[in-house]
Parts: structure tokens; sequence; C-alpha cells
């Protein structure tokens, strides 16, 4: 049912020789969602220029700091063992994704988001913090955007962006934004309208003088 | 030829604030006489972080919230975050709730898409002709306030289902004011075929080629104008469109014109679709009337929105609130095309070719 290619997976695993983690299903509409999880975020290039000759479609670009899995706590929450597979490869010391990039809640996750015909696949890519990852715009002209904004939003570093400009936030404001915890009311107008009268108070007192 | 005769380069600003452009966007255009030799797109004026703030509430709280994004697409936020929540918890939406969910889209969709052919006619200069469509959209405006109590932010879903039913009244109500606007609609379509003014203003003006299009990824109606065969309605099918008797309409020329007529073209297809929605809407409950809580776990979901492709991305933890919760509206995609679009205008054309995308700032930068 699914319009992935049926050798798909095998050649992944070709692309990335650093290792994969496969996994895919499909709904009751007949439309697949795959993820792809990669060893090696180096190994971003070759499996997009794959994916490019699929005919794929780059849909949009997700970066995220996962949180660190929360420690094995036994009897309370049975939810939890469904979700955190990564946790309980290595539950005493720093838990480590499968290609080893720490969880500790500073590694970025990045995951890139393609249509193949209709079908879901979305490639997961980590990177320390402090790393950098390879840009695809070369590749995908479309990326160029998602980038800029990853860029502005997250310490992550794209190395060979052709424009790394800031997207939407102004060159004033400090980078990383979602990294770091902002007051409601630095959020809001209200630290920004005081600052502004403070400024303009200021101002007006050195005019008189 | 002296260089007196070499058409000096100026450097225009269109925007932030513009008097043909509805949200704030700035253009800096570089002009050779009239023609326009070099666009850079700067963004960012609406930019509110919601996507930070999404993280701060709670599940229930963003269906509130995804809607507030954009008020034309409205309804496609909330209804693709929901999927996604049901997704990870594995809930499964009644069939009632399924259709009314079809309803509260394809009724948008008919005046989103009749708002911006509306807002083309204006820009042409046909002004009689704006006042008109207005007039026709407002029949789908009543519809839309009659049904759900509200203009745009209609409030429609939720997750497990929808927030609304329909009785024998309101449908009749809905399948008379279908068939006004259905009439109008065709009498448009003629108008946009013979209409020497709105034809000379838009064909052949704003081309995106097909190749360009493929390059920049571009969605909805502004790929299908430019022969791309692609509707996540057919190609990943969610609510009941599998079983609806969805055309995809699609043209080769990816000009203005073409754009418009893809959009007119989409509303007589919604209307079809409502109507076999309100003669096939199937009984029971509208949604699972229940509130459970979203289990850890990753989910990517897609709907068509009026302007194209909305994919939305979510993970949940232990906690209520989202981890991350992203998405990506068919204007982040669609904007950029606009260097193509524009390269070798008009200067007078570009308010016109900038609103055929039908841009939607407040959910492009969130």
């Amino acid at each position: 049912m699914s319009r992935l290619p049926q050798d798909l997976e095998a050649r992944l695993t070709a692309a990335a020789p650093a290792g994969i983690e496969y996994s895919a299903d499909t709904d009751q509409y007949g439309v697949t969602v795959a993820w792809l999880g990669l060893a090696s975020a180096a190994d971003l290039s070759p499996v997009a220029a794959l994916l490019k000759e699929l005919g794929a479609r780059l849909s949009m670009i997700t970066c995220t700091q996962p949180s660190v899995p929360e420690e094995e706590e036994e009897d309370e929450d049975e939810e939890n063992e469904d979700g955190e597979e990564k946790a309980e490869a290595a539950p005493k010391e720093m838990p480590k994704t499968f290609g080893g990039t720490p969880l500790d809640g500073t590694s970025y996750e990045i995951d890139y988001h393609f249509d193949i015909a209709g079908d879901a696949l979305t490639i997961i890519a980590y990177v320390p913090q402090g790393g950098s990852i390879a840009s695809l715009t070369p590749l995908f002209r479309n990326a160029d955007w998602h980038e800029r904004e990853m860029m502005e939003l997250y310490a992550v570093k794209v190395t060979d962006h052709p424009d790394p400009r800031r997207l939407f936030l102004d060159a004033s404001v400090d980078g990383a934004v979602l990294e770091r915890l902002i007051p409601f009311s630095t959020l809001v107008n209200a630290a920004s309208t005081k600052g502004l009268w403070e400024r303009l108070t200021a101002a007006g007192k050195k005019g008189a003088a | 030829m002296s260089t007196h005769n070499v058409p000096e380069t100026f450097s225009i600003p269109v925007g932030p604030l513009h008097v043909a452009l509805e949200e704030p966007m700035y253009f800096k255009i570089d002009v050779k006489g009239e023609t326009v030799s070099h666009i850079d797109i700067n963004a960012g004026h609406a930019h509110r972080g919601i996507e930070y703030l999404t993280t701060k509430r709670t599940m229930y709280q963003n269906v509130v919230l995804t809607e507030r994004i954009c008020s034309l697409c409205s309804n496609s936020h909330p209804q693709t975050f929901a999927m996604a929540a049901e997704k990870i918890a594995g809930i499964e939406v009644p069939e009632r709730g399924i259709y009314l969910r079809t309803v509260a889209d394809e009724m948008k969709r008919v005046t989103s898409h009749l708002f911006n052919v509306a807002l083309l006619v204006h820009l042409v200069g046909y002004e009689t002709y704006f006042m008109h469509m207005m007039q026709v959209r407002e029949i789908g405006q009543d519809m839309l306030e009659s049904i759900f109590g509200n203009r745009q932010d209609i409030g429609a879903m939720c997750i497990g289902g929808v927030r609304y039913d329909l009785d024998d009244k309101s449908i009749a109500y809905i399948k008379g004011a279908l068939d006004k606007i259905e009439a109008e609609t065709k009498d448009i379509i003629k108008t946009f075929k013979t209409n020497g003014s709105i034809l000379r203003r838009t064909k052949g003006v704003g081309v995106l080629t097909h190749a360009d299009a493929i390059t920049c990824g571009v969605v909805g109606p502004v790929a299908r104008a430019s022969g791309i065969d692609y509707d996540v309605r057919r190609e990943a099918p969610y609510a009941a469109y599998d079983r609806l008797p969805l055309v995809v309409h699609s043209l080769t020329d990816g000009d203005v014109w073409s754009r418009a007529m893809v959009r007119l073209e989409e509303i007589l297809t919604s209307i079809d679709l409502l109507r076999v929605c309100l003669r096939d809407l199937p009984g029971g409950p509208v949604n699972i009337n229940d509130r459970p809580d979203i289990p850890p776990g990753q989910a990517v979901t897609r709907s068509e929105a009026p302007r194209g492709e909305v994919i939305y991305y979510l993970r949940t933890n232990d906690t209520p609130q989202p981890e991350r919760v992203k998405w990506r509206v068919p204007t982040f995609m669609n904007w950029d095309s606009l260097r193509f679009m524009l390269q070798d205008a008009k200067v007078a054309d570009v308010a016109m070719i900038v609103n055929s995308i039908d841009p939607c700032l407040s959910c492009t930068e969130r």
C-alpha cells in the first residue's frame, strides 16, 4: 500500500554507513509515516541526496532540544514504558541516542520532514551542543528559510548555508531565543513599553540639559 | 548608445505597511525603469513567538491557541494539531465528527478563496466587481456566523472530534446558501474567462514555471496552477476525504490568472463535497466526549488548508504541556517563490502578484 519504494530501507542503510533506525506505519487511510533516525549527522547529506533522487519534497524542518529522559522510577508511571525507548539503553549513565549523542537536554534533534508522493518520511539527526550540521539548501532550495529560522531560534550551527542571515528576528535580538527563559513581561510588550518610556525620558533630560 | 539612454536603477521599498498589502510584508525591490530586476524579502514583522507559547500551554489549551495563529485558515490549525494528538493517543474520531470536520474545512475554503480572488479583482482595479465578490463571500461569512457563531475563528475543532453539530434546519440553511454561492461562482468564472480588464492584467503575469515550482517546494493552489497535481486531501487523505468525490484542479501556465482560476474551480468542488457530506452525514456522537491524557510520543500530520499543505509536528511527554509543537504553513513555502514570480515583472503588478500567492503572514511568522 505504501508509496515509498519497496527497497527504501536498504537504500537508506547503504546511504548512511554509520547506521540508521527505521520504522514506518500505515494508517487506515493508507498513508505511510516513516521515521529514519541517523546515528551520525554526517550522513544527512547523502541520505537527503538519495531522497532528492526519489523525487521527495522537503516539507518542514523542526529543531528541538529533547528533554533528559526521565530516570527509571519503578511503579511510578506505566505509560512511560511505551515512549522513552532511548532511556532504557543506559539508565544509570548519561542517556544517549543510539548514535551516541548525549541526551542531556542541551543536544539538538533536527527533524527533516519529507513528502514522497503523499507519504511522509522524517529524517532525525542529532547534534550535540556546540555542534553543527550541513545545510540542505544546496540540495533543496526550500530548506533555506527553515535553516535560517533554526539558526535564530537555537544556537545550532548550519555549515555551508548560502545566506545565513536572520529570517524573522531582528539583528538586535540575541540569538537562541528558544534556549532561554524569556519572562512573560519581556515576551509581551510590557517590558518594551517600559523600556521605551525610560529611553525617552532619559533622552528628554539630555535634550533639556 | 550614450549613457543617457540607459535606464537608471532605483530601489523601491514595498512595505512593511503598504496600501495594497493586507499584512506587514517588506520587499526591497530594485527596478530598472518599470521592470523589477531584484527582490529582497524582509520578514518578521508579525513574529510573536507562538511556538514558544505552545510549550507553556496544555494540549487542550493549545487547540484554542493554534486556532488564533491565523484567521483565514483558522480551522486548519486546530484540526491538524488535534489530528497529531489523536495519532499519539490512538483516539478514534467518531464518524459524524469526521464528516463535520470536513464540512467546517470546506466552508472555510469557500470563503477564503472568494476573499483572495475578490482582492485580486480589487488590485486589478475593477472596484465594482470587487464589491460584488465580497458580497458573494458575505453569504459564506453569514453561513459561518450562523452555524458556528463566529465569522473567522469558528472554534469547531477539539481533540477527539468537533464542538458543533448540525440539525435538519441548519443543513437546509447551508444547502440554500451553497446554491447561491455556486450560481454566483459560476458567473465569476465566466467573467474571469471573458472580461478583458481581468485577462489583460492577470494572463501571463507573475509566472512560476513548473520547474521553479518544484525547486521552491510550493504547495496548494500556487503549486496546482504551475502544473503540480498535488492535494493533501487526495494524496494523504484525512477526515472524510477518502470517501468523497474530490476533483483536484491543476493548470499549467503558472500565472496570476491560473492561480485565481484554480481557486475558483476549487470553490465549486468544495460546494460539491459539502453537499455530499451533508447528504451522507452519519448519526452518532460528534466527539469522544472525553479529555484523555495524551501519552508521550511524536507525530507528523498534514492537512490541505485553503492555501495548501499545513504540516504539524507534535512531541509530547509526561506533562500536560507538549514538549515541542512545530508547524509550517503554505505561505512559508510560497513566499520565497515570489522571487521567481516578481523577477522582470512590472512595478504596477507587484501587489497583484504578491496577492496571488494568497499570503498569510501571521501564520508564517508565528
